[in-house]
């Protein structure tokens, strides 16, 4: 796991100075790794998955517009994580709250109980994966919200956030469809 | 808002931008704050370094070796503090130095007996810190919105010890009082009221 962290490091380093040298296809392939780093770090602290590729894209445009403050001598990683970090305490201030955090699935919108009465695997196909996902290892499955953040390999918060968000959507289906 | 792979596609096809000024870009805003200031006090106050014809140039040295070092740690903090992944704690620890040392003279001063307070002109001193401070400010922050701080309350208390700093370092000449007392009156706290707009109001002037 180590050895692949250091190998993204090295890899954007690498693409940064090519990226120097003219090569638009290299800029086009950091690009895509700051993309894939940032969505893997900030995973484990948001929870939704439009919330989060929002959060992704606007660190991709502030690494474009803000490219010259990368020394070229140095390591692409504390600059990205950087804004990164930024970027994701941009986002809570404008969105005027702390992390998410949802303790107790009593207050999930939709009583677990409620899922064994339909189609459930036709709902969940409704929802975004990430979202399906987490409802079928915490309702379905039985985990842990701790077993299942561990196995999606997110934050407990995040995966808690993700249960929440997809019984919400849950509820809207069925209230648009009339389930009971 | 539009998909990733497309938004990457279309920053990847504009090409990485390219910066050949940056420094300029950063440096040019700190450089015209400087010579606005020099030049305002220049054009309203007359007899530049007369105050110092009976006392000799030491008070001048020790209020220009307070302000100047102000004027060059600052943008060396700001420099850092714009480039993410930076670190720039050692910088703000220089930044304390000035007035740690004025500290220590005021302590020496107070030893050795306290000299006249609040001395001649000191409403011309206030009021030059309190006009020019904001401008050397604004130099400051425009400078700092060329790069991408990601402290943006730090950023905004250099950005006013830089502001507060060239104000001192344009009026010094014209100024006719002297001890330290009057320095921490009329000088450090002006600046350090410059400073803590900047904190306050960071966020907002610097945010990207």
């Amino acid at each position: 796991m180590h050895k692949i962290e250091e190998y993204k490091r090295n890899r954007l380093d690498l693409l940064i100075a090519r990226t120097r040298e003219g090569d638009k296809r290299a800029y086009g392939e950091f690009l895509a790794e700051v993309a894939i780093v940032v969505r893997k770090v900030l995973a484990r602290k948001i929870g939704g998955d439009g919330e989060l590729e929002d959060i992704v894209q606007e660190v991709l445009i502030a690494c474009h517009e803000k490219l010259h403050t990368l020394d070229p001598q140095r390591p692409v990683g504390p600059w990205l994580r950087a804004i990164a970090g930024y970027k994701l305490i941009d986002h809570w201030r404008k969105r005027g709250r702390s992390p998410l955090v949802i303790d107790d699935s009593a207050d999930l919108p939709v009583a677990a109980d409620d899922l064994a009465r339909h189609d459930v695997t036709a709902l969940l196909g409704e929802l975004p994966p990430a979202q399906a996902e987490a409802i079928r290892m915490t309702q379905i499955e039985g985990l842990t919200g701790q077993e299942a953040s561990e196995r999606a390999g997110i934050g407990l918060s995040a995966m808690k956030l993700r249960v929440h968000r997809g019984m919400n959507r849950l509820k809207t289906i069925a209230d648009e469809n009339k389930l009971p | 808002m539009t998909n990733t792979n497309d938004l990457i596609a279309a920053l990847a096809n504009q090409g990485a931008p390219v910066r050949t000024a940056g420094t300029a870009r950063f440096v040019l805003p700190l450089i015209a704050a400087i010579a606005v200031c020099a030049l305002a006090v220049g054009l309203v106050l007359d007899n530049a370094f007369s105050p110092y014809a009976q006392t000799g140039p030491a008070p001048l040295l020790v209020k220009w070796a307070f302000s100047i070092s102000l004027v060059i740690f600052a943008p060396l903090a700001l420099w850092l503090l714009g480039r993410p992944g930076r670190a720039a704690g050692w910088m703000l620890i220089a930044l304390a130095v000035p007035f740690g040392s004025v500290a220590a003279l005021f302590v020496i001063e107070l030893a050795m007996g306290s000299p006249s307070f609040p001395g001649k002109a000191w409403q011309t001193c206030l009021a030059a810190m309190v006009l020019l401070s904001p401008l050397a400010f604004a130099g400051a922050v425009v400078a700092m919105r060329h790069l991408a701080p990601t402290n943006l309350r730090r950023a905004g208390l250099v950005a006013g010890l830089f502001g507060g700093g060239v104000a001192m370092t344009a009026y010094a000449p014209f100024c006719p009082g002297s001890g330290m007392v009057y320095m921490i009156v009329f000088y450090c706290l002006p600046i350090i009221a410059m400073a803590a707009i900047g904190y306050l109001t960071g966020p907002r002037l610097l945010h990207w």
